[in-house]
């Protein structure tokens, strides 16, 4: 929250955004009611890329997986899929197919944690639980707990749940109940998503068993038997709960439907291995009205407004990562990743738009379950509220299509292939994390790594503006926002960029 | 939420059961948790170059859960993750705290003292937020291998200078009790355990590279199921074999911590059960040391 100020060019910077991975700042400039300008900076930097120089190339799917502690299965997934394409290593059907179910389940408990523990406090207003006459006996005790907290004289009452914004959150006690109290089931519940990742992970965050030819953890009957009795828990929660409450969030914030509206450029990898080796969820890049096939090749990533040294535009193979913390004009540790030298939008939106325009079953069925009721269609989905929702259907299409992959598991097969490599070569990861297209891109010389680039999907989505001055999807998305009277500035900023999921400490590596 | 003396107890036992004390420790443990549930201290969380995996790692822990330590054992005064309080008014929430002081710190994630501008929370670097909150706190925890000893950040060539809370103490001068709870990521217990025994009369014991021997007191390897067929020499060969990993690059010998018989994720496995080597991941130089990579599949195929 920030300085409210009426004069014509008010400026309004969050920073810390919390309630999302890593260290985000956002900077916005007013013009009256409206958001002229806005500028997003990752303040966080590792250098990844000049750790991982020179290493054995087996360390690669190890050590990016710990990019990130909320997608570290699709970090690994690319790793593995670039050293695999570099090396000529293959994958049986089975490590195909772990694969699929180790990443569809941490995309599960990744989607839940986005809309209840790091989003659902920006429409709920907490105090009002108290007045919920609720028969459920977490929120009668979470009512309790808040009563008693707000009467304390504790330095910081109800927190982490409180302070929030001073005005904005509707004070309905109804929705407050239901929204908080599954807020905490959703704790367990994502709990259950993590303990199927486990099963054939080894453990999350930072799997195990994922490497260059599949999956080590072999397939146990009882791991896979487990897995479907948590995962069928799993589905009732989506279907009874977080799908309702996606499509409740919308039907409360009509207005939010078109606000937050990015490029309307949409572009994805395409991910999820099936057992011969094509990819459940299609690549694409879709513009507008029209759906084009991927060309990796058109790929550029920018520096202009970004902390490094070196040429301002590079394809990934050929980026550098120099750090330059006081490079003038540099305001984010992000690059500015381009598709034909354009910001694209990336993420469970771009998903959705192109496998609809794919023709994927899934998709068809989705709306038509779920969003036709409610009177809306797939392409009414593009700001801040159909984001959330593009993410819930996303759970509930995966969740039918894990069901089959168990049953494809070949109980007597092997789950990984032979190591056999070649010592030098290239390679190109591309894979969806949670948050969009997620690419790990290799130079392997005598089985140690000379280069190693990663574009990652908030780096996407949060890029800083490029060389021609073009902000980056989520720049964009801000620009125009105009909140009604009475609305913190704030947050109807921090609304739009939640709705992104960002994954800073990704974005930046 | 209010609590009985029975539910203490009950709590007591399985904290002490998850903890590996057996039981006699149980009703010194029931009294503290007691006591933290009465006084619900402080809690301030904050992260510096992390991927946030010990934050996702801590709302995996079970009994207690992530809606206990939120709402019973602790005041969650600010957590990035967690905290409704956004901008200008999570940082006023982290000022609060540090006013009031008392609280216990964690610190996720390794510092870039070498470049302070690689890791700022309202501009303002990291180091010297850590440095002004660890001057008011109880007692500090560093959380997670990055934290306890630089981990991913620091390996070479640790291109922002990174560095683990351990210096970053020395280096401002300050003797508040410190305590490492190395993991990459951490796990739930880990963090949880040494959160209340510290808390608890500071009652913890701990080697001289600050970790709670409750957890780190053995290596992996002495406690692994897999032991005997080391002796045996029965290894595996290739990934995703049976047999001790040993031959694979596994890292058990050399690595502190209690995963053979705790397990992750609620005990529902962990990296050598699942024919994975132990990578050494609550190491103090996991990943510092790229002549020494996490599996030895490549050692001699080339020149
Ligand atoms: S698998 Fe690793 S920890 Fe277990 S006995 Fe073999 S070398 Fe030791
Ligand atoms: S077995 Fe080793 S690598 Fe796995 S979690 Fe335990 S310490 Fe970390």
């Amino acid at each position: 929250m920030t300085r409210e100020e009426d004069h014509a060019m008010a400026t309004i910077v969050l920073d810390p955004v919390t309630r999302i991975e890593g260290h985000l700042r956002v900077e916005t400039r007013w013009d009256g009611p409206r958001l002229a300008e806005a500028r997003v900076a990752g303040e966080m930097f590792r250098g990844f890329e000049a750790i991982l120089r020179g290493r054995d190339a087996l360390d690669a799917p190890v050590i990016t997986q710990r990019i990130c502690g909320v997608c570290p299965v699709s970090h690994a997934v690319a790793s593995c899929r670039a050293l695999e394409q570099a090396l000529g290593i293959r994958v049986p059907p089975n490590g195909r197919l772990l694969r699929s179910l180790v990443l569809g389940a941490n995309f599960l408990q990744s989607h839940l944690l986005h809309f209840y523990h790091l989003s659902i406090l920006d429409f709920v207003d907490v105090a009002a639980v108290l007045e919920a006459d609720s028969s459920n006996s977490a929120v009668r005790a979470l009512q309790a707990w808040v009563e008693a907290e707000v009467r304390s004289n504790r330095v910081l009452p109800a927190a982490p749940f409180l302070p929030q914004w001073p005005a904005g959150l509707p004070p309905e006690a109804r929705w407050a109940g239901r929204a908080l109290g599954h807020y905490l089931k959703a704790l367990e519940v994502r709990q259950a998503a993590h303990r199927m990742a486990a099963r054939f992970g080894g453990r999350v965050p930072h799997t195990a068993t994922l490497v260059p030819g599949g999956a080590t953890a072999g397939v146990d009957p009882l791991a896979v038997e487990g897995f479907r009795s948590e995962l069928a828990s799993v589905r009732g929660f989506v279907e009874e709960v977080y799908l309702p409450d996606a499509l409740e969030l919308a039907a409360r914030f009509p207005r939010l439907a078109d606000q937050g509206v990015g490029p309307d450029q949409y572009l994805t990898f395409g991910a999820f291995e099936e057992a011969d080796g094509r990819l459940w969820l299609p690549a694409g890049v879709w513009t507008g009205d029209r759906l084009d096939p991927l060309d990796p090749g058109r790929i550029t990533e920018e520096t202009a407004h970004s902390r490094y040294r070196g040429a301002d535009r590079a394809r990934p193979l050929a980026g550098e990562t120099e750090p330059a913390p006081e490079k003038p004009g540099a305001y984010s540790w992000l690059k500015a990743p381009r598709y034909e030298g354009r910001p694209v939008e990336v993420g469970p939106l771009a998903r959705l738009r192109v496998a609809a325009a794919s023709g994927l079953p899934e998709v068809k069925e989705a709306g038509e379950r779920w969003l036709a009721p409610a009177g809306l269609r797939l392409s009414d989905l593009s700001g801040v509220t159909g984001r959330h929702l593009a993410r819930a259907l996303e759970a509930w299409m995966l969740i039918r299509r894990m069901e089959t992959w168990l049953d494809r598991l070949d109980l007597a097969g092997p789950t990984v292939g032979p190591y056999e490599p070649t010592a030098s070569g290239e390679g190109a990861g591309l894979v969806e994390a949670p948050r969009g297209a997620l690419g790990h891109w290799v130079r392997v010389r005598d089985l140690r790594i000379e280069t190693y680039q990663c574009i990652v999907p908030s780096t996407w989505n949060f890029s800083p503006r490029d060389g021609r001055g073009r902000p980056g999807p989520v720049e964009a998305a801000l620009e125009g926002l105009e909140p009604p009277q009475g609305e913190p500035r704030g947050l109807a900023v921090a609304r739009v960029v939640r709705s992104f999921d960002p994954c800073i400490a990704c974005a930046v590596h | 939420m209010a609590r009985t003396r029975r539910e203490f107890l009950k709590d007591a036992a399985m904290l002490a059961a998850g903890l590996g004390l057996g039981s006699a420790p149980v009703p010194r443990l029931a009294l503290a948790l007691e006591g933290l549930a009465a006084q619900r201290p402080g809690l301030v969380w904050l992260q510096g170059q992390s991927c946030s995996g010990c934050s996702v790692s801590l709302l995996n822990g079970e009994r207690p859960g992530p809606a206990e330590l939120l709402t019973r054992y602790f005041s969650v005064w600010f957590h990035p993750t967690l905290s409704a309080a956004t901008g200008d008014e999570a940082l006023a929430a982290v000022e609060r705290a540090v006013n009031a002081g008392g609280y216990l710190l964690a610190v996720e994630g390794a510092v870039p003292l070498g470049m302070p501008r690689a890791c700022t929370v309202g501009q303002e670097p990291l180091v010297d937020l850590v440095s002004r909150a660890a001057a008011r706190a109880r007692a500090v925890l560093a959380v997670g291998t990055c934290a306890s000893f630089g981990g991913i950040p620091a390996a070479a060539t640790n291109p922002t200078g990174a560095a683990p809370m351990g210096e970053i103490l020395a280096k401002a001068g300050l003797s508040v009790p410190h305590l490492n709870v190395p993991g990459c990521p951490a796990h739930p217990h880990w963090i949880v355990g040494t959160a209340v025994l510290v808390l608890h009369k500071n009652d913890v014991t701990v080697d001289k590279e600050h970790r709670p021997t409750a957890f780190f007191g053995r290596p992996v390897h002495d406690q692994c199921p897999h032991f005997a067929r080391y002796e045996r020499q029965e290894f595996a060969r290739t990934p995703g074999e049976d047999g001790c990993l040993f031959k694979l690059g596994c890292q058990g010998a050399l690595t502190h911590a209690d995963c053979p018989w705790r397990g992750w994720n609620g005990g529902t496995s962990w990296c050598v059960r699942g024919r994975a080597p132990c990578t050494g991941c609550a190491r103090p130089g996991f990943a510092r040391d790229p002549a020494y990579p996490f599996f030895r599949l490549n050692e001699g195929r080339t020149a």
